[in-house]
């Protein structure tokens, strides 16, 4: 196969262009949402959030259509629900925060699931689920340059309060930085970005276009700007491949993505100079040498 | 920069009060905190010693009451006052290094927008170099010791230009030369008229540096010098609800 097959031809399509537009788009954004979810141990909350949206979606499929607004709203509306409920279900009884969110999403996900399956056909289902490259149209495009300029210009223009938020909160508050709007503005955005990744990821795997590349920067290095930049170009990187390794192996595109992003954070995970498990192991087995040979 | 008129300012409070949902973490305090030295705040744990620090910082919203530096409300007082938390509550693999941590303190002055001026960063470096972390400042910040980690802090407050610290169980996960050396520290910040207000469970501590103390257990049990605010008959007031710890008691 030569050059030409392998990634001209395949980007002559416009639905390849818009989708590739799409993820490199969402790539930039999701990394520094990534990157925040990580530093604040709320990856598997992510992902809880991400599964939650469904039914909203559904909904909004069913009675509007699919049109990326009725889409935004309908998701908008089940996350701050779920969100909402689990927060004062844990607040108000000896259930925790974990527990009470994790319950709401799983009763959210499958009420989704029924909706889908009662009103569509099952292939409209799995396109939900693992995301449908042909899918994105020029309106799914828009809503996600929108999603992605939105988080660049907040982080570009809040990155103290973020920092300050995530790394030291009570000096945060002292500095004069609120808390509130952190914690409502990520919600929000993060719902922006994961319905504008909808078409591209599924719902299943679209916080996997955010967490993946990430982890992997924050294996890779020791300063949080360089952090955001390094997923966002993983993320890119990592959606690109991913999303010709699907035209041409017929693969849902959601899975070939967060495969291919999946690979570089393996590799980061064995080989990262400082944090890798190579290194561990080497330095454990270094230190179990010196002690015996001391023994002797 | 710091010597003298600042020595006769006194925190005031009345009835201060703080009720987290129902529960009541500090009840009617009322009493007086001179600035220019050591004071430490004692209490066994959960008896709202990093309420009341965070209270004299004038951020937490006091249930009932009022605290008053001078005339000012503490919220009106930054940059003069600067909080140092405790090192467990700190994410330490946060990509970060020394040297941004520190250059944090010129952001209250800052806000979100400024940017950094030539007097600032010259504030940070000279904050760097007081507390001996100038050779230290691009290393990220999980590689420092229990004592360098604590000092990284304690510039992060002299960068901000305070001159009264709130630090929360300093002395926390230190071993005895990092102990050593912090108390070196702030006693040569007591010289130059600086204001330390610690939170520290170690009675034996309290006792052999701190000059002043208040004892607390929700409400305050005693203030005032610390030999007399921690007699024998006010620490079996603040410790009688609680079970007797190993090393908790002298």
């Amino acid at each position: 196969m030569s050059l030409h097959d392998l990634i001209i031809e395949p980007l002559s399509h416009g639905f390849m262009q818009r989708g590739l537009a799409s993820a490199v788009l969402l790539s930039i954004s999701g990394g520094l949402l990534g990157s925040v979810l990580i530093l604040r141990r709320m990856a598997l909350m992510g992902d809880a959030l991400a599964h939650s949206l469904l039914p909203g979606i559904a909904l909004a499929w069913l009675l509007v259509g699919r049109g990326p607004l009725a889409l935004l709203a309908g998701a908008l509306t089940a996350g701050l629900l779920t969100a909402l409920a689990s927060a004062l279900l844990s607040r108000l009884s000896r259930l925790k925060e974990d527990a009470s969110f994790g319950a709401f999403f799983l009763i959210a996900y499958a009420g989704g699931i029924a909706l889908v399956s009662q009103a569509g056909t099952r292939l409209d289902l799995l396109h939900f689920l693992f995301g449908h490259i042909l899918g994105v149209g020029p309106a799914d495009l828009a809503l996600a340059a929108a999603a992605a300029g939105l988080t660049v210009l907040l982080f570009a223009l809040l990155r103290r309060g973020i920092v300050l938020e995530i790394f030291d909160p009570v000096f945060a508050r002292t500095a004069g930085f609120r808390g509130g709007w952190f914690h409502a503005g990520f919600l929000v955005l993060a719902v922006l970005n994961l319905v504008a990744a909808l078409q591209t990821m599924g719902v299943i795997l679209a916080l996997g276009l955010f967490l993946l590349p990430a982890a992997t920067a924050y294996l890779w290095c020791d300063r949080f700007r360089t952090m955001l930049a390094l997923a966002a170009a993983l993320g890119a990187t990592g959606s690109t491949a991913g999303l010709l390794w699907s035209y041409h192996s017929g693969l849902a595109s959601g899975p070939a993505i967060v495969l291919s992003l999946g690979l570089g954070f393996i590799f980061a995970a064995l080989a990262s100079p400082r944090y890798g498990l190579l290194r561990a192991l080497h330095l454990a087995w270094r230190e179990r040498r010196a002690v015996r040979h001391t023994a002797d | 920069m710091h010597s003298g008129h600042h020595q006769h300012d006194i925190f005031r409070l009345r009835d201060v009060t703080v009720h987290y949902g129902r529960r009541c973490a500090l009840d009617r305090i009322t009493a007086q905190i001179p600035c220019g030295g050591l004071v430490a705040l004692v209490g066994p744990n959960g008896a709202g010693k990093s309420t009341l620090l965070r209270s004299l910082l004038g951020w937490l919203p006091l249930t009932a009451g009022e605290i008053r530096l001078g005339d000012h409300h503490p919220r009106h007082l930054h940059p003069r006052l600067a909080y140092v938390p405790q090192r467990a509550e700190v994410e330490w693999d946060f990509p970060v290094s020394v040297g941004e941590v520190v250059a944090q303190g010129r952001w209250p002055a800052l806000g979100l927008f400024r940017r950094f001026r030539d007097s600032d960063h010259a504030l940070v470096t000279k904050a760097l170099a007081e507390l001996e972390l100038a050779p230290l400042a691009d290393e990220q910040i999980r590689r420092l010791s229990g004592g360098q980690q604590q000092r990284m802090f304690l510039a992060r407050a002299v960068a901000q230009g305070a001159d009264i610290f709130l630090l929360d169980e300093p002395f926390n996960g230190l071993d005895l030369s990092a102990t050593a050396e912090l108390i070196h520290l702030l006693q040569g910040w007591q010289a130059q008229g600086r204001t330390v207000i610690a939170a520290i469970h170690d009675l034996a501590l309290v006792r052999a540096h701190f000059p002043h103390a208040l004892l607390l257990d929700t409400r305050l049990i005693a203030a005032g010098p610390t030999a007399e605010a921690l007699s024998d008959a006010n620490l079996d007031l603040a410790y009688r609800h609680r079970v007797p710890v190993l090393g908790a008691r002298p």
